[in-house]
């Protein structure tokens, strides 16, 4: 019966040498005897019990040696590791500089997406008490739920007249892409502001932290026509001019008067707007939202933010919400919940339009890892594969009385050497792609060593940690070399750590980079489907302009417009047929007393949008020309959530929608998408209203672009002098739908490419090691007849089978990945077999060409020289 | 001369080692302690006693022969020193003078 072998290890661990005998003799003993007394399993326990008595400083501590020590740290012996380790760097160039470049790759990877990481998760977090700040946003019940980040514009103040939850509420309405107008002393100066005004209360900025420089909050944003801007847009408008009390005009309305200067806003944070109006002036522009009876519905501008006081719960505050619905909506279909919604989760939750999601965070940060322990694990590969090269350096060293632990520490030194390097070119290249990164993820990241000191920390621990994982295994297998052996050269590779190790190495490099090129071909393939596939409307060639007058100039604009050479047609519409707006409204059918329970989107256009978008009837007829709502247009699916066979079944009926629009539905349009990819296709309908129109949709003729694209410019011009002209395509407009995926697949592709070739420089160390291992073999069998494929075969065995297994590995994986991330698409591809073959295929072809010139060369040498030396 | 205090474990595994007589070791004291006074001692305070004892000179110690049961490790035999033999007398008298002047010994068990 022997005792617990774990606890006996542990104890010849820690236990002094010249205590060890009579403690573990007596230990021993003892559990014979308990044995005997107690039982096996309880005599197990007690001895477990009894060793780790022992665990303490009296028995740990060992005995001084009469002999002197050897220094581990003696400044002359790690001066001597440096020196030795620049010249064998120095050596073997080819080694030194793969390992650079996959290192330095890898730690560029690793530190861009850390800063992009931490860039993220810094947004919002200079404000007081930011665990206490709110946003109120509504989650709309119909036969579907959706979710808005705003809320009915009355909600802010009845909420901070009716209850005491909060110590500040502040609205704020945010309407993007202002025109801004000021009277210079030549004319007009002409701006566009894409992050646009915000009409917002004082008490915003008592919740949130941005300081004034000029003027103060108690009289700031108070009386109606007065604003405040940040310092850039100051010296954008004014220059150098004192820019209090002078008046900028918004969007050809509205006459605001400067009455504060904002420090410039941190660009980590989700407030991007850098002009302020009045909150009182919102009226003036905008009736409907300004007014306190606005219960109706929700425009997706009007935010509200509260800060509670403390140890209020937001689940307390949930409870007294219902009561407004209840009051004001008792009998809309649109149930609204209100919530709140935490500030620190504003910038990630995508469902209430989070700029970026927590998850892609992490996503990322996994595939910086991924790409630093390839890195490494390459290292490692070729720092082994050298190890014997070293051989005799290790035997001379430890006959002249080095230590193992000596050994180790000099190759680390070697391996730190090669890390710092690496990490100063990777800071380098880090600077370099900066700027692409911030213009991809359309951030402001900088890169700035002396102000950041987690940046400062993350740079040494980074090589840190990489010299310490690339490191190890290899200076442990050198520093273990038998002096005797080493000497004499007899060393093989059964010494210097398995083969085995080493393929699985390769493996999970070449796993990586199949899982990242399955992905990049099943993404390329999923937008290039949702550009490339039918919409059910013709999408090329067509300009959207913005209308921007009274709708009977627009009337004349578009009477112009069609006597151009170059225009085939041109539509005046709310949106081309496949947009993001979403104007979408319960209808009510054929006279029916209630609402319906699906929503419509509403396209309003003319009667020349048919024919300007190729959108083909099913039924009925095209609208007449009208400038008021008298009849209507709808689609297939309109007819299908309706229940009806045969969409004919629809035409005469009358319809109502957005409270006021009714007529009855003359036509039956085919199915189109009116969204993205990412939706499934709403029922539409289609109204003529002359006020809903905001763009001019022009069909033009493939020849003569430019002078047709000028003629029309000049039209437009000459109408909306006070406008600054802009026109986009809509095949771009479709394709900014998919924004996020193009980026994903730069992303992809990038870090592909980085995989595979870091994979490819583990491969190849590989295979220059299998060379030298093999040059008796290859020289007997040269030798025994075999010609030079048979000789290449031996290495593309090798490399094949690695590849097959990795491949077994990532196909699975990667598919189980993109399924998923497919699943975000209503009309998607199927994963299809070639994009398997694709990937093996490229790989194979990537391997082949970094093993064939080695393996070649291998195959070549004449068997005499080498069979020659032993 | 200095006086060498013991404390009350070391006192019972100092005379342990001398009841034992040159068979004293690790496992047989604690074995001892255990049918003598009935208390559960374990090893390592054993021989944390017995290093300490060895420390102030009441007991020396030297290696004894292999055996079997101890998987062929010698064990370290314990045996009691001049000193130690006088600092146990000096207690023992010590402790007689007081029982000697108590009046009434069974007072003590109220």
């Amino acid at each position: 019966m022997k005792p617990p072998r774990l606890a006996d290890r542990f104890l010849q661990f820690f236990c002094a040498p010249h205590l060890l005998e009579e403690v573990q003799g007596d230990l021993h003993e003892e559990f014979e005897y308990q044995v005997e007394r107690v039982g096996v399993r309880r005599a197990r326990w007690r001895y477990w019990r009894d060793v780790l008595g022992f665990f303490q400083p009296r028995y740990i501590k060992r005995k001084p040696s009469q002999y002197p020590q050897t220094y581990l740290f003696s400044p002359i012996m790690i001066r001597n590791y440096f020196k030795i380790a620049l010249r064998s760097l120095q050596r073997n160039k080819v080694y030194t500089s793969i390992n650079i470049l996959g290192l330095s790759l890898g730690m560029t990877c690793g530190l861009l997406i850390f800063l992009l990481v931490k860039y993220h998760l810094s947004f919002d977090n200079f404000h007081a008490h930011s665990d206490r700040i709110y946003r109120i946003v509504t989650e709309q019940h119909r036969d579907n739920i959706s979710y808005v980040a705003a809320v009915p514009s009355p909600l802010g103040k009845a909420f901070r007249n009716d209850y005491t939850f909060a110590e500040k509420v502040g609205r704020i309405c945010t309407f993007d892409d202002m025109p801004i107008t000021i009277k210079g002393k030549k004319g007009l100066n002409k701006f566009k502001e894409s992050q646009g005004v915000a009409f917002t209360e004082t008490e915003y900025f008592d919740i949130f932290n941005f300081p004034l420089s000029v003027g103060n909050f108690q009289n700031a944003l108070r009386e109606p026509n007065t604003g405040i801007i940040t310092e850039r847009i100051a010296q954008k408008y004014f220059g150098n001019t004192n820019p209090i009390n002078q008046i900028f005009r918004v969007d050809n309305k509205l006459d605001i008067r400067v009455t504060g200067i904002l420090k410039n806003l941190p660009s980590n944070s989700d407030q991007k707007t850098e002009i302020f109006i009045s909150y009182p002036t919102l009226k003036s522009y905008n009736d409907w939202l300004g007014s306190d009876d606005a219960w109706g519905g929700i425009h997706s501008a009007m935010q509200c933010f509260v800060r509670l006081r403390p140890r209020v719960l937001p689940s307390e505050v949930e409870k007294v919400f219902p009561a407004y619905v209840k009051k004001f909506r008792p009998t809309s279909k649109n149930v609204h919940h209100y919530k709140l919604q935490l500030l620190n989760d504003v910038h990630f939750n995508a469902q209430y339009g989070g700029a970026m999601n927590k998850q892609t965070l992490w996503i990322l940060s996994l595939i910086g890892l991924f790409l630093i322990i390839t890195a490494c694990v390459n290292f490692i590969n070729l720092a082994t594969a050298q190890a014997l090269n070293r051989s005799k350096e290790v035997g001379v060293r430890k006959v002249l009385g080095s230590l193992r632990g000596q050994l180790f520490w000099q190759f680390i030194a070697q391996t730190g050497l090669i890390a710092a390097i690496a990490g100063g070119i990777a800071l380098g290249l880090a600077v370099l792609a900066l700027p692409y990164v911030n213009q991809w993820f359309a951030t402001e990241i900088s890169l700035n060593l002396l102000t950041d000191w987690r940046l400062v920390a993350f740079i040494p621990a980074l090589i840190l940690i990489v010299t310490f994982f690339a490191g190890s295994y290899p200076g442990l297998i050198l520093a273990g070399f038998q002096p005797i052996v080493a000497l004499k050269g007899k060393l093989s590779q059964q010494n210097i750590g398995g083969f085995n190790t080493r393929r699985a190495l390769i493996i999970v490099q070449f796993s990586i980079s199949q899982v990242l090129i399955i992905g990049m071909i099943v993404i390329a393939r999923q937008i290039y489907y949702a550009q490339k596939a039918d919409l059910g409307f013709n999408k090329d060639a067509i300009m959207l302009i913005p209308i921007a007058s009274t709708p009977q100039q627009a009337k004349t604009v578009k009477a112009q417009l069609q006597h151009l050479a170059g225009v085939e047609k041109v539509s005046l519409c709310y949106s081309a047929p496949a947009s993001n707006s979403y104007w979408q409204t319960a209808p009510r059918y054929d006279n029916h007393s209630e609402e319906e329970a699906f929503r419509t989107s509403v396209r309003a256009a003319d009667n020349d949008y048919l024919p300007t978008f190729d959108l083909k009837l099913v039924a009925g007829r095209n609208l007449y020309p009208s400038d008021t709502v008298k009849e209507f247009l709808v689609n297939e699916t309109f007819a299908k959530k309706l229940n009806l066979a045969s969409p004919s079944d629809l035409l005469g009926k009358n319809l109502r929608v957005n409270g006021n629009m009714t007529g009855p539905i003359v036509g039956v349009v085919k199915d189109f998408h009116d969204h993205s990819f990412h939706e499934d296709i709403n029922a539409v309908c289609i109204p003529s209203a002359s006020d809903f129109y905001n763009n001019y949709a022009i069909k033009i003729s493939t020849a003569n672009v430019p002078t047709t694209m000028a003629a029309i410019e000049k039209i437009w011009t000459k109408m909306h002098p006070e406008q600054i002209y802009e026109y986009t395509f809509l095949d771009e407009h479709i394709a900014s739908f998919y924004e996020t995926e193009a980026l994903m697949l730069k992303l992809i592709q990038l870090f592909s490419l980085i995989a595979v070739f870091i994979g490819c420089l583990g491969l190849y160390g590989l295979i220059s090691f299998m060379a030298t291992q093999k040059t008796k073999e290859i020289g007997i069998r040269k030798v025994l007849g075999s010609n030079i494929a048979q000789i290449l075969w031996i290495f593309g065995k090798e490399f094949v089978r690695l590849i097959i297994v990795s491949f077994l590995i990532a196909a699975p994986i990667a598919w189980w990945f993109m399924n998923q991330w497919l699943q975000d698409f209503k009309f998607h591809i199927t994963i299809q077999p070639w994009i398997f073959v694709v990937t093996i295929a490229i790989t194979l072809l990537v391997a082949t060409l970094t093993v064939i010139y080695e393996a070649t060369k291998a195959a070549l040498v004449n068997p005499v020289k080498s069979l020659k030396s032993e | 001369m200095k006086r060498v205090y013991l404390g009350e474990f070391e006192e019972i595994v100092l005379l342990a080692v001398a009841v034992m007589e040159g068979q004293a070791y690790g496992v047989a004291i604690t074995h001892e302690i255990l049918h003598q006074t009935g208390r559960d001692v374990r090893l390592n305070q054993v021989h944390s006693a017995l290093q300490r004892l060895e420390e102030k000179g009441m007991v020396k110690s030297e290696m004894g022969e292999p055996t079997a049961e101890r998987g062929g490790r010698r064990k370290r035999l314990f045996s009691v020193t001049a000193f130690g033999q006088r600092t146990l007398h000096e207690i023992q008298e010590v402790r007689a003078s007081f029982w000697s002047r108590l009046a009434n010994p069974l007072k003590l068990s109220v």
